[in-house]
């Protein structure tokens, strides 16, 4: 009964805050609404019993990814002059949320013909431990060229926001 | 009774919010965030049927998706700043720059 409780209070949570990040006008509010959002995905993580998964999107993503954004964002110094002002926000965050209801049903329904299980919680099962035997087991390749993507991106951040560009 | 298929209803409902974003937005910023959020959708599904099938596999893919996600978010936000100081704006109509010949007005 607490979890079904749990799973109705997170997802709820989830969607309205990320309907409030997709209509926010100033992109500060945005970002700490879908900082609520992916506080409350890493909560449905544990809730299917995947703890290391939880602590890598509570502190990677929730963390690092989002504060480095919000950084950005103050380091920028936005006035209200840069933000793209759009008259027509509620009309076509609506008209394209109608246009997308078919698309969802359709994938709903598609899901809902899957075999049902039940989501009760097992111990141990995503633990770190689990999950490191696994990765270092038959993941090591892609787990190796995650590294090299990683520093290609470091180097590529580099390049980029150097000083003497002009575009 | 919760079963593993609501989880995986709930990131299609995330995903369309995503797409939903992508399409009707003009900040930057806000596409960025709108993009991630289908990240997170698609590992809520990845998750979800690691789950349904007791195999660990999918959360090792989900953790690939996170490192990729960084990845990312480290190249776009050096976009942006780039972008930023040479144009002082976030709006998306304005970086033409690949698209049209001269610049387009700014419909202010």
């Amino acid at each position: 009964m607490l979890v079904e409780l749990i799973f109705i209070a997170l997802s709820l949570i989830a969607l309205i805050s990320a309907l409030g990040m997709i209509s926010f006008h100033q992109p500060i509010n945005s970002v700490l609404s879908f900082i609520v959002t992916l506080l409350s995905i890493a909560g449905l993580f544990a809730l299917l019993s995947s703890s290391f998964i939880f602590i890598v999107q509570v502190i990677i993503y929730a963390g690092a990814i989002m504060s480095l954004i919000l950084f950005v964002i103050m380091f920028l110094n936005i006035k209200e002059k840069n933000i793209p002002n759009e008259p027509k926000k509620a009309l076509w965050i609506s008209g394209s949320l109608i246009a997308i209801t078919p698309f969802t049903l359709l994938l709903v329904n598609a899901l809902k013909t899957l075999p049902q299980k039940e989501a009760t919680i097992i111990n141990g099962f995503g633990s770190i431990e689990a999950v490191g035997r696994e990765l270092f087991s038959k993941w090591v390749l892609p787990f190796e060229m995650i590294s090299i993507l990683l520093l290609i991106a470091l180097l590529g951040a580099i390049v980029l926001a150097k000083k003497e560009q002009n575009i | 009774m919760i079963f593993v298929t609501d989880y995986m209803i709930l990131a299609v409902l995330l995903f369309s919010i995503g797409i939903v974003g992508v399409v009707s937005r003009r900040n930057i910023i806000v596409l960025y965030m709108s993009i991630e959020l289908m990240l997170n959708a698609i590992n809520l599904i990845f998750v979800a049927l690691s789950r349904q099938f007791e195999q660990l596999d999918t959360q090792i893919a989900a953790l690939m998706i996170i490192a990729i996600a960084a990845a990312e978010a480290a190249l776009f936000l050096a976009v942006i700043v780039l972008l930023f100081r040479n144009r002082r704006s976030l709006d998306a109509n304005v970086f033409t720059l690949l698209g049209q010949r001269e610049q387009p007005k700014n419909d202010k």
